[in-house]
């Protein structure tokens, strides 16, 4: 090898991060407490904490659009564009699709930001552990490869993760539903506590409602303000209230001296040096000056979330690894999964008339899956939850079709009917056929060969939905909800923007990417724990095991580096 | 054929094998801004698009109404900048035709006519575009339950592989009065006069009460 020492020396670090959204902010925070020299690499700019969210605090008529896009956004962003997030109230947090395209052999939608911090700024912040009953599934049903860790390996990271992030969050003693380290929960409103309590008699608590377990502060925590229920966190938070990584793990990892931090670094590859069999840095395309570079380092952290992480990975070909880095076993970029949703039912709430909310909660209630558990057994495998709450719209009885006028405009402006709904989130089995390839016949914007998603839901899930909307209207009708009204919206893979998978754990180098440790089976100083790492994905929102399996990765890497083992 | 049915209809010679993706993206290149937005509309009609915003929210004893709150620049600038060249013709179109009739009814401008003419001349659209829409949602259902019978015969064995493809929702006419309206609601309630004086607007609640006692003349809070 011929290497300019010099400029090799400059561009050392102990470790590199390579994505800086919730497991990447935390990989470099505990990476640089535990006294390593860390370099974070992000693709896009930077997003300096409440002096860059430039829309955290105007008011609604202070949006040009009052939120709607542009015809000329819906042009740029046609991937984007396809569901709800992506507005003109945080238009700059997403991509420009037509520069960083990919090939849908089936419909896939990718939902991305390119900037520091990642989806940790727009996330849904719904924060939920999952249980032995999910790290044992694969194995039971055969689907998938065996999780190569339990609950007891991870239940102390979790409760590090939740203590740093600060989880809001009622304890339940409810089986299969870990209770964790919560700050005090949030209020269930007056409709809601009555559908609690009428939902809970009735199945004798086999089924509960609680309050959302989410990662918005409900006081102040270490350093940072409580939630002032404004309930516009996608924005970015003035108050520093909800989990972020500007908000948490960067400020902490910046505390530290040990961090340095480079945007507009797209990472193209891990290079790997054939004689050592060890990963020796990553090579990135400057995108402010489309230069090529070069970063070395001891340890490489891959979080770029999963579908990136999948194409770097898949671009890091070499003689050793000819079909990308740790590929031996071939199941780099298979078993893509995402949760299916947008399916369940809603109703109307009589009788609290003289009620209302004041504030805006950012956040809902939540009914842990009870489905295939104990003696109830379905015609599908494994199950869901349901997510939802209760809300006074602007919406009156007795309003002829497409009204106006004076009396339609004061009654409209007062609140209306209370609208309870029931949205439930369905785990989708591992399946290798649902698969993330390169595709090398097209370019994007950077010159880098693109990946090509070939994925879809299948029979076990499609099942599940008949019981996601009978159960939830069943469960609206025992809670004495009138016109209750069941919805099918269809659910396409990364709608749920839960994409996980596809560079699996396992115990067994022949099926699986990564050993128990989040440490590639083939190259002992590459550690991968964004969403990919996981052999199932159970139906909870999942970045709070992210964050729980990033911090024992960290642990681990940093004990066997001073072990001098990697 | 329009672009639309030429899309489907290929997609249907190839055995359906266009994801929803490619067939969403095709139509997409149709839904281009209009190359003449900027003299999209004339003086008179950017006056006419103020006068009806003002019919369909107007001031009451409780709140100021769509002129007080500047809703028709609103409309006319959502119209140019927000809506696909069909929907702008259609907008066009429909204000055009509310001239028209109000000529026809009253020999005047709708711009010289009372409140009360216009109102009875709104809901005279309104009613047309309420039929108009529920017989084109019946052909609509008529023609997805041929397809339906269709697709089941053709490929009952590619709609079991993807039995949960997002149902594309039919794309359906764009109607005048029904843009007019939904953009004076927005553009009334998302501003400054109707946000505070319509809707109760609290910019930092600071705290969440469920149980909130409802207040004589309750407004809605934002």
């Amino acid at each position: 090898m011929n290497l300019n020492t010099k400029a090799t020396a400059q561009n050392t670090y102990d470790a590199i991060v390579v994505g800086s959204g919730i497991s990447g902010g935390w990989a470099a925070m505990d990476l640089t407490k535990k006294g390593l020299k860390v370099l974070m690499l992000e693709r896009g700019r930077n997003i300096e904490h409440i002096k860059d969210y430039t829309t955290a605090m105007k008011k609604p008529w202070e949006f040009e659009h009052r939120g709607k896009l542009t015809e000329e956004q819906k042009r740029t962003h046609p991937v984007q564009k396809r569901d709800y997030p992506y507005t003109e109230f945080n238009e700059s947090f997403w991509v420009n699709d037509l520069d960083c395209p990919y090939t849908e052999v089936k419909r896939f939608d990718w939902y991305r930001g390119f900037h520091v911090g990642g989806k940790s700024l727009m996330w849904g912040r719904q924060s939920y552990r999952l249980s032995d009953l999910n790290f044992s599934e694969n194995a039971k049903d055969g689907h998938g490869i065996d999780w190569p860790i339990r609950y007891k390996d991870i239940a102390p990271w979790y409760d590090y993760a939740e203590k740093f992030a600060g989880i809001s969050g009622q304890v339940e003693n409810y089986p299969h539903f870990p209770d964790g380290q919560f700050l005090p929960p949030m209020d269930l409103n007056v409709v809601e506590k009555s559908v609690k309590k009428r939902i809970e008699d009735h199945f004798k608590r086999a089924r509960i409602m609680t309050i959302g377990r989410v990662a918005n502060l409900t006081v102040e925590h270490g350093g940072r303000g409580n939630c002032q229920y404004r309930n516009l966190c996608s924005r970015g938070c003035p108050f520093g209230a909800y989990f972020s990584t500007q908000s948490a793990t960067l400020p902490a990892a910046v505390a530290t001296g040990n961090l340095t931090l480079r945007p507009f670094s797209y990472v193209t590859e891990v290079l790997h040096d054939k004689e050592s069999q060890k990963a020796t840095g990553v090579r990135i395309i400057d995108t402010e000056t489309n230069e090529t570079m070069e970063f070395f380092a001891k340890i490489i952290f891959v979080n770029g979330s999963t579908l990136a992480t999948t194409q770097i990975l898949l671009s890091s070909t070499s003689e050793a690894h000819p079909n990308g880095l740790g590929n031996a076993s071939g199941e780099l970029g298979r078993n893509l999964m995402d949760h299916h949703f947008r399916c369940g039912a809603s109703g109307e709430a009589e009788g609290f008339e003289d009620k209302y909310i004041f504030g805006k909660r950012a956040n809902g209630i939540y009914i842990p899956r009870y489905r295939n558990i104990g003696n109830d057994k379905r015609d599908y495998l494994r199950g869901f939850g349901f997510q939802g709450g209760a809300n006074r719209s602007n919406s009156h009885t007795g309003i002829a079709e497409m009204d106006f006028g004076g009396d339609f405009k004061d009654l409209i402006s007062t609140p209306g009917k209370w609208n309870m709904n029931l949205g439930g989130f369905g785990e989708t089995l591992p399946n290798r056929e649902n698969k993330v390839t390169l595709d090398r016949s097209k370019k994007d914007k950077w010159g880098q060969p693109v990946i090509a998603i070939d994925c879809q839901f299948g029979d076990n899930e499609f099942k599940m939905r008949k019981d996601m909307m009978d159960d939830a209207a069943e469960m609206l009708e025992i809670a004495g909800m009138k016109n209750i009204k069941t919805f099918d919206n269809g659910s396409a893979p990364g709608m749920a923007i839960h994409e996980m998978g596809t560079a699996r754990m396992g115990n067994d180098p022949k099926t699986s990417v990564l050993n128990k440790w989040n440490q590639m089976h083939e190259v002992k100083n590459v550690f991968v724990t964004d969403g990919s790492c996981m052999p199932s994905i159970a139906c909870q929102n999942p970045s709070l095991t992210f964050m729980a399996l990033t911090a024992r990765a960290a642990d681990y890497a940093v004990s066997e580096l001073k072990k001098g083992n990697i | 054929m329009d672009r639309r049915d030429a899309v489907k209809s290929v997609a249907f010679l190839i055995g359906g094998a266009l994801s929803a993706t490619t067939i969403a993206t095709l139509f997409d290149s149709c839904t281009q801004p209009g190359k003449n937005s900027e003299n999209l509309f004339t003086e008179d009609q950017e006056k006419l698009v103020t006068e009806i915003a003002d019919i369909i929210l107007p001031t009451t004893a409780k709140s100021p109404g769509a002129k007080a709150a500047a809703v028709g620049p609103f409309i006319t600038m959502m119209i140019k900048d927000c809506y696909p060249e069909e929907a702008q013709k259609a907008f066009v179109k429909g204000l055009e035709a509310l001239e028209e009739s109000a000529k026809k009814d009253y020999s005047k401008s709708f711009l010289e006519i009372g409140v009360k003419e216009r109102e009875i001349l709104l809901r005279k659209v309104r009613e047309a575009t309420i039929s108009s829409q529920k017989k084109e949602s019946e052909e609509i259902a008529e023609a997805q339950k041929l397809e339906e019978t269709k697709a089941q015969q053709q490929s009952a064995k590619e709609n079991m592989d993807n039995p949960m493809a997002m149902k594309e929702k039919p794309a359906k006419k764009p109607q005048f009065f029904a843009i007019a309206r939904d953009l004076t609601i927005l553009g009334f309630f998302t501003s400054e006069i109707g946000a505070t004086k319509a809707y109760e607007y609290i910019a930092i609640p600071g705290k969440y009460d469920g149980d909130y006692k409802m207040k004589p003349g309750q407004r809605l809070f934002v």
